[in-house]
């Protein structure tokens, strides 16, 4: 099912953690799918079925124990500098203020930073955080700071956006802000997006397709296409349809 | 609330709160200050009244006018202890930390050196004095290496802790933005680990004194701990004590340095 517009091509891929001892783990058997450029797409699934390996492994920070990934026609072997990531917790450096956050990426990557100092300010305001640029995280709530972790994930411009569970530590009214934010933020930046969450209305919310993993040692058992136009808004949640879609991924993870 | 409803707010309000503060402060001086005066004026009194012969225990105005009459020889005394001090501790800053990093960035070297390093840490370091004397003479050479011996440790175990402890997340962050071992190194588990380094840094100088005045004692013709000894012999108990204040001084004037730095090295991280 490999096109020309698949810009995420994971082939067979499968991890197996401490083989041949007697912590060996099978966290992903082998699975195979793909995501288009442009695309937003969530795997969805139960705590422990491999979510976070698989996406770690598309971004080159850990490696395949059988079975190819490739991104944007190259192989992945390593990290590259065109892709986004964003984590469950916020992973800000303390001593630095929010605006220092987002430029982080530029100084870990030894480019010069003055240049960017502008699009990251911007990039703070486009997410609602206009008065604390020079604030640092603990003057900041949970959300503000995953706030600036996207700003950070999005501020060099990658073709390639990876989540992991980002919002999972968040209070539920504070993660419907963020989903918005994030939807928004897309919708500016558009790039192609993987995204990792065990919320199935927050994936049927966030993306174009669904996929669903099985239990450990997962594997994606079902592809799911969300037909929401965009930009959307936290009503559809309320609709007949977006229930039914809810339902119907309810009933596959759990089968 | 208006604008204007807020000025006045806080105008009326900030006196309150400023008094307050200078209260605090003037609180937290004021009170070890005058436990300090109530402990020396009982002193005084004790021996007044008392009559202990001033060879077993000299009262404070004693010590002052020791103090007073030999202050041109323990200032002379001073320089040598202060200078010892100051450079144990210093190589011992730069070695600490130099070789704390290079464990923390090569594995190979980490598994080699550090369980020894523990080792030697085990041994009581005041025990290695007479070696080092036999080894470098009884000039500065010997307490130098002394004060760097004894302080090297403990800066060591707390950079190594400190950079060990680095957050994970960060260093996968590092590794995803495709960032060097080195600039991970430099941008993250540096700063990182400063909290850790200065509390070393702390026990570190303090360690430097002491390293440097049983040198004295052991073998010197000079410095506060060969004074304090040659007063001993004399049985010049309030020169001792004059001393020891000064000693007191030199111990509390190098913290201050290291305390200076902490603060230097904050406003570099950008606290
Ligand atoms: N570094 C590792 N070593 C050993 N086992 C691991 C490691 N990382 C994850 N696992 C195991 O792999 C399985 C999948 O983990 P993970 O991908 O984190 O799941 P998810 O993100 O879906 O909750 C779990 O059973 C977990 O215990
Ligand atoms: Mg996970």
């Amino acid at each position: 099912m490999t096109a020309a517009s698949d810009y995420v091509v994971i082939d067979r891929v499968a991890k197996t953690y401490n083989p041949g001892s007697r912590q060996q783990v099978d966290a992903v058997t082998a699975t195979s799918f793909s995501v288009k450029a442009g695309e937003f797409v969530t795997l969805l699934g139960p705590s422990g079925c491999g979510k976070s390996t698989l996406l770690m492994m598309v971004a080159g920070l850990d490696t395949p124990s059988t079975g190819t990934i490739n991104v944007a026609g190259q192989p992945m072997a390593a990290p590259r500098a065109e892709t986004g990531i964003m984590f469950q917790d916020p992973t800000l450096l303390p001593w630095k203020s929010a605006l220092e956050n987002v430029l982080f990426p530029f100084r870990a990557m030894n480019r010069p930073v003055a240049p960017f100092e502008g699009r990251a300010a911007q990039l703070l305001d486009q997410v609602g955080l206009a008065g604390f640029h020079d604030h640092k995280p603990r003057q900041l709530s949970g959300g503000m700071r995953q706030r600036v972790a996207i700003c950070r994930a999005l501020v060099y411009e990658p073709d390639l956006l990876l989540m992991d569970e980002p919002f999972s530590a968040l209070d539920a009214i504070t993660r419907d802000e963020m989903n918005l934010v994030l939807m928004k933020m897309w919708h500016d930046h558009r790039r192609t997006a993987l995204f990792v969450t065990h919320s199935i209305r927050e994936a049927v919310f966030l993306s174009d397709r669904v996929l669903v993993m099985s239990p450990r040692p997962g594997r994606v058992v079902e592809d799911v296409a969300i037909p929401f136009d965009r930009p959307r808004t936290l009503e559809i949640g309320e609709t007949a349809e977006f229930n039914r879609i809810c339902a119907h991924l309810r009933n596959r993870i759990s089968h | 609330m208006t604008v204007i409803d807020t000025v006045t707010a806080t105008a009326a309000r900030a006196p309150v709160r400023l008094r307050l503060v200078t209260l605090d402060r003037l609180r937290s001086a004021a009170l070890p200050i005058g436990f300090a005066a109530a402990v020396l004026l009982l002193w005084q009194v004790a021996v007044d009244i008392g009559g202990y012969p001033k060879v077993i225990l000299p009262a404070p105005s004693d010590i002052a006018s020791a103090l007073a009459a030999n202050f041109s020889e323990i200032c002379r005394q001073a320089v040598p202890t202060t200078r010892d001090t100051l450079a144990g501790f210093c190589i011992a800053a730069v070695l600490g930390i130099g070789l704390a990093s290079l464990l923390t960035v090569n594995r190979l070297l980490r598994d080699a050196i550090y369980p020894l390093v523990i080792v030697i840490q085990l041994v009581p370091k005041i025990a290695w004095t007479p070696l080092f004397i036999v080894w470098a003479g009884i000039g500065w050479p010997s307490r130098l290496t002394i004060a760097t011996f004894i302080a090297f440790f403990p800066i060591f175990m707390a950079m190594l802790a400190g950079l060990e402890s680095t957050d994970g997340s960060l260093v996968r962050l590092c590794r995803a933005l495709t960032a060097t071992p080195w600039r991970t190194f430099w941008l993250v588990r540096f700063p990182a680990s400063m909290p850790y380094l200065f509390s070393g840094l702390k026990i570190g100088i303090t360690l430097s004194v002491i390293g440097v005045v049983v040198a004295e004692f052991i073998s010197s013709s000079e410095g506060l701990g060969f004074f304090i000894l040659k007063s001993a012999a004399l049985l010049q108990t309030d020169v001792i004590l004059a001393a020891i204040l000064v000693l007191c001084l030199v111990g509390l004037a190098s913290f201050g340095l290291v305390h200076l730095g902490e603060l230097a090295v904050r406003r570099w991280r950008g606290d």
